[in-house]
């Protein structure tokens, strides 16, 4: 038997790295998208600074957490694009590409370049916020996780649909319920308190609590950080297991 | 399942189902196979459960019942061991519109899992065979539409997988772009690759496929080379008489018949041929000699399909 059409056995993240540059490719020619993604973040900064400056440092570390959950949301337009508008999906699952491979390289495809304007936002954070080392590194691990956890509920929500249109609705809800209207931007300590569990057991405002509290903008009860830890690495966890089985089940069709 | 069979179905069904609306039978037992080497055609009308069965065989879809086979490997309970050894082009599918031709062509062998030089050498020729070299670096955004299937159709045989799945592969194509298509992939039958597509063109059956099935509402109607399919319709004359729609039943007795406004066109077997023509002249009637076309035999097929249902 002829095996030239691409080796044999597929073995889990088959594929991964060559998908994750394709979609590089594909996004690295949309320059202008890249600066426009910056437009909500900036937006918000500019009001920050007008009516509190002393947030602004603040209002930074959330900018990256908000750019990283972001990146799910083009997970979510991008993968249903490609199924429902290019139906060029079907031209990569029928073949020896894994699936995991094609939601992780998708996903991975986008952060590679949208992730250099963050690291722009990332050099101003530690410029104007003074983080230390140790602060920073927590910024990047809890930023990584937000990007996990925002790519895989995207990559799932978007083999939900059949028509692009629907998506643009609930992409939206999606963007502001998680990251806009929560305290990502501004102090935890600012948001009605009966509301913080729900604000913890959100993964952008809870990374947003846990940097804010290492910073020393805001003080968490040890319950809180317990709180915000778990839920935040369990449902980073849980969702790409699930989005990495989601998309193994999806391949065919029933 | 033989060595010598790429795919093999066996009383395949698929129903669709949908809340709120009644199942849809798109497959209702289909029992095919495609030997290895084989260029093989499914023709049908639109809905008659073509793209259905292509889905399924791809991998993308699963079956309500009966079994379908790749090169041994069961579709339905062990898909991703069948992957490595096929192709698709997807039916309406386009290549991504902000990459180049060329960036499609290998970025897609090397997700496959193509080394890189393989790759780079198999996409300029599968560029050059397809007619893409000149435009093999601007983004496919800016190319037409037929540009565009060239370079999906470019993306898959350039993989030069054991066997190929193509739906529609030419929609779109000028004839130019249409012939390059199939002298690519008879190179690639040739080279030992397997091909089953499905196609409206019946001149691309024709020209491409060493057997075809004709599929309608979801059940095979008929298998055989186009020769075979011509001859099963009664004739392989066609004599077209314009203003013979009046004496159509004088002629009734020589084969299938079929008026067209004043038109007569009726389907001959060739020892019938000179006694026909003889009450044409009768009857002061200019004729047309004529082959039966591979479309004439299909409307034919199916059409009395639809009339016994």
């Amino acid at each position: 038997m002829r095996t030239s059409g691409g080796g044999v056995e597929g073995r889990p993240f088959r594929g991964l790295a060559a998908f994750l540059w394709t979609e590089a490719l594909v996004q690295a020619h949309e320059s202008l998208a890249m600066a426009t993604s910056m437009v909500v973040q900036g937006v918000l900064l500019v009001f920050v600074l007008i009516l509190d400056p002393s947030l602004l440092g603040v209002a930074l570390a959330g900018a990256i957490l908000f750019s990283m959950f972001a990146m799910g949301s083009r997970v979510l337009n991008e993968a249903a694009y490609i199924r429902i508008d290019h139906k060029a999906h079907d031209l990569y699952l029928a073949s020896p590409l894994s699936p995991e491979g094609y939601f992780l390289g998708l996903s991975g495809g986008i952060l590679t370049v949208y992730v250099a304007p963050v690291v722009v936002l990332g050099a101003i954070t530690v410029a104007v916020a003074h983080l230390s080392v140790g602060v920073g590194l927590l910024l990047l691990a809890l930023a990584a996780a937000v990007w996990l956890f925002s790519a895989s509920i995207g990559y799932v929500f978007s083999t939900f649909f059949r028509d692009n249109r629907a998506i643009w609705a609930y992409a939206s809800l999606f963007f502001n319920v998680f990251g806009v209207l929560p305290p990502v931007f501004y102090p935890f300590g600012l948001f009605p308190k009966p509301l913080d569990p729900v604000v913890l057991l959100m993964p952008p405002s809870a990374a947003a609590a846990l940097v804010q509290h290492a910073m020393g903008v805001t003080s968490l009860t040890g319950g809180q950080i317990a709180l915000a830890v778990v839920a935040l690495v369990v449902e980073t966890v849980g969702l790409f297991l699930f989005a990495v089985h989601w998309a193994r089940r999806t391949v065919q069709e029933r | 399942m033989g060595d010598a069979e790429a795919l093999r179905s066996q009383d395949l069904r698929k129903v669709y189902t949908t809340k709120g609306a009644p199942p849809t039978e798109a497959l209702a037992g289909v029992s095919l196979d495609v030997r290895r080497g084989e260029r093989v055609a499914l023709l049908g009308r639109n809905g008659a459960g073509k793209t259905t069965f292509l889905k399924i065989a791809s991998t993308l879809l699963r079956p309500t019942s009966g079994s379908i086979e790749v090169f041994g490997y069961d579709i339905a309970r062990t898909p991703e061991r069948a992957r490595p050894y096929i192709a698709v082009v997807p039916q309406e599918g386009k290549p991504f519109f902000h990459l180049t031709p060329r960036e499609q062509v290998y970025t897609y062998l090397r997700a496959r899992g193509l080394a890189r030089e393989t790759a780079r050498s198999r996409t300029e020729e599968a560029l050059g065979r397809m007619g893409l070299t000149e435009i093999a670096d601007r983004l496919a955004i800016t190319l037409s539409g037929g540009q565009r299937q060239r370079t999906m159709v470019a993306t898959v045989i350039a993989t030069e997988a054991p066997l190929l799945f193509l739906d529609e592969p030419s929609i779109g194509m000028d004839p130019f772009a249409r012939r390059d298509v199939w002298e690519s992939l008879r190179e690639l039958t040739r080279r030992g690759s397997t091909i089953l597509l499905t196609t409206h063109y019946l001149d691309e059956a024709e020209a491409l496929s060493d057997r075809l099935y004709i599929i309608e509402r979801g059940r095979v109607l008929v298998t055989g080379t186009a020769d075979d399919l011509k001859r099963s319709v009664g004739g392989t004359l066609k004599v077209t008489m314009p203003g013979g729609g009046a004496f159509a039943e004088s002629f009734r007795s020589f084969g299938a018949s079929v008026v067209d406004g004043s038109h007569l066109t009726i389907i001959v077997p060739p020892e019938r041929l000179g006694e026909l023509m003889e009450l044409a002249v009768r009857e002061r009637l200019v004729a047309t000699v004529g082959p039966v076309t591979l479309e004439e035999a299909f409307l034919r097929v199916v059409g009395r399909s639809i009339d016994e249902d």
